[in-house]
């Protein structure tokens, strides 16, 4: 079966600006990918081409092994866009009842209404919704044509804490149901939650691309955090771990540094008074932040 | 097959209903020019003649040419403007709807409001204002009307290709407005000197409303009349195929 997205070498320039360059990414059906990085590193810009809303300046890019301008590959895929936006004078079951139309096979719009959490505010024109509730409404639509391949740009920006739990839900179960997810977002627990694969880009050129534990490993960076006892002074920490960075609250101290297990070691044999200890290695978040300061060096990934 | 006539059906009903609920489109497309006639059929006088009918044909005619120059101008120019720019016409192009049937079902959509506002016109006059006439002048009147909108259309459509939905939503009502005007929809072209006259000869709008005089009148439409607007729909599709093609070029 065909790749749900095959890009090769990929470039997109506005101008003189190249907002994406040479990228080749191959994503295999029921995967779920993150496209992380920075503002402007080129993930709006990359959805778009694959959307078929705008044509790559060179290289070549498939998906669901066709064109994203053929009506049979639209069919099959369905976006919310970073900027939402609403036809006016139209209810919102009006709205989604027309882009139903659109398609061959639409779930039904109960179906719709609940998943986007609506069905309260399926008579209102939609002129009239909050911005949060215009982004539900454009999640209906999104999968108003019961889509195989799911592109979501930054789809929870404004959404309350409820609709945001009621749309990872409705994404975990159709990441469930078997169907390709290619989301970006600037919130990593969203990632981590759904992502098997992240690819990260920095202007517009590929910096990593692995598993969620592959991206996550690449953070060199762990916490430590423990209870210091009475005899365990700032003092006497710092003449014991150096420049490590340490945080108190209270008695409870957390200490970020690349070493911990050196640290901890040189804490036990000095006999010092330290108890439940616990060590993470962070999340995407500080993975993203090694791969940051690893291009501030200029080391390449 | 199916599918295309499934999407078109539901766009243009969609397009419809939005026109329908839009008050602009009420004022500047059937409360004024209702009133307007009202107003000046009073003012004249119910048996005066102009231009060979009575007055009252005559300003009916008008006054529906108005009208559908204000509904073709007001709700196709500042929606697609808008719809443009505010990323709905982009999110669209994700979906299997065809770009064309998105521009066409509006346009069919406002090619049956117009036949709407010209049954209520005509309705107004015949039952309202008594007016008389055989009822194929009636009928080659419409059909006329009907074609001779397709450069407002066109217009309008133009309009919509600029991306400040709010300038586009006040120059499509001064458009409307000097259009008539100058075309003589307000003021009959009889009672315009000279120079005027010219100009109003060289606009669409004149030559939209003079087939329809001519045809309540019983003359023939000369040929430059539907020639005219024929090269004015021409030049206004070809500049808005322009623009387009020039935006889609720098996505
Ligand atoms: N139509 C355009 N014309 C000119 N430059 C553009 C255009 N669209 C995007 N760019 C530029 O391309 C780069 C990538 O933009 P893009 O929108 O893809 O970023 P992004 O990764 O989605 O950022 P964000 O997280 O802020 O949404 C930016 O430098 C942006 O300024
Ligand atoms: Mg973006």
């Amino acid at each position: 079966m065909s790749p749900a997205i095959d890009l090769n070498k990929v470039t997109k320039r506005f101008g003189k600006k190249v907002a994406v360059q040479e990228l080749s990414l191959r994503v295999e059906r029921g995967t779920s990918m993150a496209l992380l990085g920075r503002n402007g590193a080129g993930k709006t810009t990359t959805l778009s081409m694959l959307l078929g809303v705008s044509s790559p300046t060179e290289g070549r890019l498939s998906v669901l092994g066709g064109k994203p301008t053929d009506a049979k590959v639209r069919d099959r895929l369905g976006a919310m866009m970073q900027e939402v936006s609403v036809i006016e004078r139209l209810r919102v079951e009006e709205t989604i009842e027309l882009v139903r139309k659109y398609y061959d096979k639409p779930l039904p719009l109960r179906t719709l209404l609940d998943w986007s959490g609506l069905t309260p505010h399926a008579k209102l024109m939609t002129q009239g919704l909050s911005g949060g509730q215009k982004r539900r409404l454009s999640f209906a639509l999104a999968l108003a044509g019961d889509p195989e391949l799911l592109f979501l740009d930054e789809p929870t920006v404004g959404m309350d804490i409820e609709s945001r739990q009621r749309f990872w839900e409705t994404i975990e179960q159709l990441k469930a149901r078997g169907k390709t997810l290619i989301l970006t977002t600037h919130h990593m627990d969203e990632a981590e939650r759904i992502a098997d694969r992240v690819v990260v880009i920095d202007e517009g050129i590929l910096k990593a691309d692995g598993t969620l534990d592959e991206i996550r490993r690449l953070n060199r960076v762990r916490t430590m955090t423990f209870t210091a006892g009475p005899d365990v002074t700032p003092e006497r920490l710092r003449a014991l771990i150096g420049g490590a960075e340490t945080a108190w609250d209270g008695r409870r101290v957390r200490l970020t540094a690349a070493d911990t297990d050196r640290l901890l070691r040189t804490l036990i044999r000095d006999g010092a008074d330290i108890s439940d200890i616990e060590i993470s290695a962070g999340g995407l978040e500080q993975a993203l932040q090694t791969i940051w300061s690893r291009e501030r060096k200029g080391e390449t990934a | 097959m199916n599918a295309y006539i499934r999407m078109w059906k539901a766009q243009s009903g969609a397009e419809l209903l939005r026109t329908m609920r839009n008050r602009r489109f009420f004022m500047l497309g059937i409360v004024m020019p209702v009133m307007l006639y009202f107003v000046f059929v009073a003012s004249v006088g119910d048996n005066v003649q102009i231009g060979g009918i009575d007055w009252k044909a005559y300003y009916l005619i008008s006054m529906t040419a108005f009208g559908i120059i204000g509904s073709s101008l007001n709700s196709l120019g500042p929606r697609l403007s808008q719809e443009r720019t505010q990323g709905w016409a982009k999110w669209l192009r994700t979906t299997p709807l065809p770009n064309s049937a998105y521009l066409f079902s509006k346009i069919l959509a406002q090619a049956a409001i117009h036949v709407g506002i010209i049954v209520l016109m005509f309705a107004v006059g015949i039952l309202v204002k008594h007016i008389h006439m055989p009822a194929h002048f009636w009928l080659e009147s419409a059909l006329w009307l009907l074609f001779g909108m397709i450069p407002f259309l066109a217009l309008g459509t133009l309009l919509g290709t600029f991306d400040a939905p709010e300038v586009v939503t006040v120059l499509s009502t001064v458009l409307q407005m000097m259009l008539s005007l100058l075309g003589g929809l307000w003021t009959p072209t009889e009672q315009m000197p000279a120079w005027l006259v010219n100009v109003a000869h060289a606009l669409p709008s004149y030559r939209f409303a003079e087939g329809a005089w001519n045809i309540m009148a019983g003359r023939a439409i000369p040929w430059e009349t539907p020639a005219i607007l024929l090269g004015y729909a021409a030049v206004f599709i070809l500049l808005a195929v322009w623009r387009l093609s020039r935006k889609g070029a720098r996505a």
